[in-house]
């Protein structure tokens, strides 16, 4: 295949924004190329530049060997639909498409020949003296494509041509536009941020981030062999695990060694693993495999079951909750109702105690008995120093209520798991029984209760917390003590299968060297 | 959705009292004589014929059109490069553009034109032109605002096509810019032209009594001799020139869009 055009370094600057950071890309005659990213990863700039409705920084387009940047657009023997089409709404569906040729001062009979065919190549015949503002938006696609391609140019253009149509006709317009480009036989340079467009369509694509290119392949290289977790991510669904390269053909993850066909890698090099999630099998527990692990959620997905595997537990804490009896003050004079419960702190929160956090962390309210109106609390009388123990809190009103109740300041304990280099705190609390009833949203409450907290041991991130385990009904609880278990994610794999799964089910997770594909990890700038 | 028609009766009276039976009196004293009664109403065509058969009247009639129409030319081509440039400015520079054009318009149109009796009274010019400087500068701003209207609506994606399809800027300009902008330029018309056409305080101002108009005319028949049913003949050919007229406008710019 013939080199047409050729992308040399192209860097495009917008104000203080660097749009295009040094492209190279070359394209051959006949291909469908996509240039696929996220919106703002400079896709259209690119296109635009090629077009020449915009002009590069620095670099060069070579176009069928010669530089083109200083030739205007309308010379340029491109042509483009854009993504609204753009098409006149003074003329109809026949003038719309003939324009390019009459400014080219075509003869009448030729202009009329070459139209009807190109509206009938897009299957428009019958629809040449229709208002174009009248169209539905596949028909006003339909001109748009035809409008460009009467020109003959030798490269098309399309800006996400297909993002304003549903589904169904997004679906349908892919198929012709493949089939208009093998019938036509040009080049189609193609932009989409999505990937499945990408994938159906394209002989070739390129994946773009932030103004850089991060891939380019044919569909079946982006799929099956990303270069990267950002490429994998952006390109279907997929299972990326933090592993180790031990050798050739053998990696580490998920504390065990596998087989697989990657090579090439320095001796124990920090790797992301791909595994897309119709590649895993699962299997009876009772079948031998490497990995076991249990159903955490299935959902029907219409084809398949897409099924998430727990095969490692996250790291977790558990903490007891004192739940007590109601025991709000009530003072006789100016009929008030005042509330307040004890609670539990971190020795290292001591220093920093404000009376907001202190009202906050005791949850003390005061409101009127008759009218039920919150009254607020004027003054906190506290002593509490940063030894372990017991301290007594006086919250009152203006009215002279007050409430007394106990601080305990404890030591930290934390949870640190060194394997999956997670750390966990959380703290014993105190709770009346009216509190839990009244919460609306149980688990965050208690997270928020227990000071429940994670983070990451590498670089002391915040983890999620994500499961808040507890065996009490909020609804009908009772005065006691309660064990609250809180814990990060654990190692998960998303599985497409066909067969069935119940939730909670104990299964064997399988899959074989060829499934499994290993990347450089990407060095986060 | 019922109740709401009832909001229209105030102006619906308004547009009896005020337009409808101001009308038909017009119309019912350019066919009738003088000294009509109650009891006795002479219907006659003597107005006409005598509008018609007095060349000095026609003359009136020919110089009112061609003031009109030249006035009409020269707002279309003095606004449209106004209105193309406004609309080419950045948004925050075209609402102070629009600011400035119709700044003066917030004064009575009488009181400027008595400032521009007083800027041309020692000038020279000839009465003509006085009055044409009048005329372009109070109607210019509605040619201006309707192009620049029409202008700034347009999508500028199109003329992306149009250089994408071939056209350099001149045939973009022609091909798409121009066309779309019709709708902006018959409107500015007929903002321009009516008015111009009846107009009789600016000709009366700045032509001194040496630049008769149908408007002054009209005015003066009405106010001065006092003939009313001469008054009412002229002001009801002015209206029918003006209605043929507007028919030719509408008719051009539905051929453009049926086309």
């Amino acid at each position: 295949m013939k080199k047409l055009i050729e992308f040399r370094n192209i860097v495009k600057q917008f104000d203080d924004n660097i749009v295009l950071k040094g492209i190279n890309l070359d394209i051959n005659e006949n291909e469908f190329v996509t240039l696929l990213g996220p919106s703002g990863c400079g896709k259209t700039t690119l296109l635009r530049i090629l077009g020449g409705f915009l002009e590069q920084d620095q670099g060069e387009i070579i176009f069928d060997g010669a530089e083109i940047s200083k030739v205007p657009a309308y010379k340029r023997p491109i042509n483009t639909v854009f993504q609204r089409y753009a098409l006149f709404p003074h003329l109809n569906v026949f003038e719309n498409v003939a324009f390019g040729l009459k400014i080219k001062k075509t003869p009448k009979d030729i202009i009329k020949a070459k139209v009807d065919r190109m509206i009938e190549l897009v299957g428009l015949d019958g629809f040449q003296k229709r208002d174009v503002t009248l169209l539905s938006g596949g028909q006003q696609q339909r001109v748009a494509i035809a409008r460009a391609l009467v020109n003959e140019p030798d490269v098309l253009l399309l800006d996400e041509p297909l993002a304003a149509l549903d589904l169904k006709l997004r679906k349908e317009m892919q198929h012709e536009l493949k089939r208009i480009q093998q019938e036509v036989g040009i080049t189609f340079i193609f932009v989409t941020h999505d990937q499945e467009e990408a994938l159906t369509m394209s002989d070739k694509i390129v994946v773009m981030k932030d103004g850089i290119i991060e891939q380019i392949g044919s569909p079946q290289e982006i799929y099956n062999e990303p270069k990267n977790e950002y490429v994998a991510n952006f390109i279907g669904e997929s299972n990326i695990v933090d592993g180790v390269m031990k050798k050739d053909y053998l990696v580490s993850f998920d504390d065990r060694d596998f087989e697989c066909v990657d090579f090439g890698f320095k001796e124990n090099e920090a790797v992301d693993v791909v595994i897309r999630p119709e590649d895993i099998k699962l299997l009876d527990r009772n079948k031998p495999s490497k990995l076991k692990g249990e159903v955490k959620s299935v959902l029907f997905k219409g084809v398949h079951y897409e099924i998430i595997v727990e095969t490692q537990k996250g790291t977790s804490k558990t903490v007891t909750m004192h739940v007590l009896e109601d025991r709000d003050v009530y003072n006789q004079e100016c009929g008030e109702l005042m509330h307040a419960s004890d609670f539990t702190m971190d020795i290292e929160d001591v220093s920093a105690i404000t009376e907001q956090e202190l009202i906050a962390r005791a949850n003390a309210q005061a409101w009127d008995k008759e009218s039920e109106n919150d009254i607020s609390i004027s003054g906190v009388e506290f002593k509490i120093s940063d030894q372990p123990g017991r301290y007594p809190v006086t919250f009152k009103t203006h009215n002279g209520t007050l409430i007394t109740v106990n601080v305990n300041v404890v030591a930290p304990k934390y949870v640190e798991d060194k394997t999956s280099n997670v750390g966990i705190t959380a703290f014993d609390f105190y709770k009346t029984v009216d509190e839990i009833k009244e919460s609306m949203a149980i688990s965050v409450d208690l997270k928020t209760w227990a000071d429940a907290y994670a983070w990451s041991l590498d670089d002391d991130e915040e983890i999620k917390i994500s499961n808040v385990d507890f065996d009490f009904d909020p609804i009908n609880i009772e005065t006691g003590d309660y064990k609250i278990t809180f814990s990060t994610e654990g190692r998960e794999y998303k599985v497409h299968t066909t067969q069935y799964f119940e939730e909670g089910a104990k299964v064997s997770v399988d899959f074989g060297p060829e499934d499994i594909h290993v990347m450089h990890k990407t060095i986060k700038s | 959705m019922k109740s709401f028609r009832r909001l229209v009766y105030p102006y619906l009276l308004w547009a009896i009292v005020f337009i409808v039976l101001p009308m038909l009196m017009i119309v019912f004293y350019a066919f009738t004589t003088e000294g009509n009664s109650v009891m006795t109403i002479n219907f006659t065509l003597d107005n006409f014929f005598r509008f018609f058969s007095d060349s000095i009247f026609i003359n009136v009639l020919i110089r009112s059109l061609k003031l009109a129409i030249i006035t009409t030319i020269i707002c279309i081509f003095i606004g449209y490069p106004s209105a193309y440039f406004m609309a080419k400015l950045k948004p925050n520079s075209q609402g102070l553009m629009v600011l400035l054009i119709t700044l003066p318009m917030w004064i009575n149109m009488l009181v400027r034109t008595y400032a521009w009796r007083g800027l041309l009274l020692e000038s020279g010019l000839s009465p003509e032109i006085k009055v044409y400087i009048g005329m372009i500068y109070n109607f210019l701003p509605f040619m201006i605002l309707q192009i620049y209207t029409s202008l700034s609506k347009l999508d500028q994606s199109l003329i992306t096509a149009a250089h994408d399809l071939g056209c350099d800027n001149k045939m973009a300009f022609l091909k798409v810019t121009l066309p779309l902008s019709i709708p902006g330029i018959i409107s500015g018309i007929t903002l321009v032209f009516l008015p111009a056409v009846s107009s009789f305080f600016i000709p009366k101002l700045l032509g001194g009594g040496s630049y008769v108009l149908v408007g002054n005319l009209v005015e003066n028949y009405f106010v001065t001799t006092g003939d009313w049913n001469f008054g009412s003949a002229i002001s009801l050919i002015m209206t029918i020139v003006i209605l043929i007229s507007m028919y030719f406008t509408r008719k051009f710019d539905y051929s453009k869009e049926d086309r």
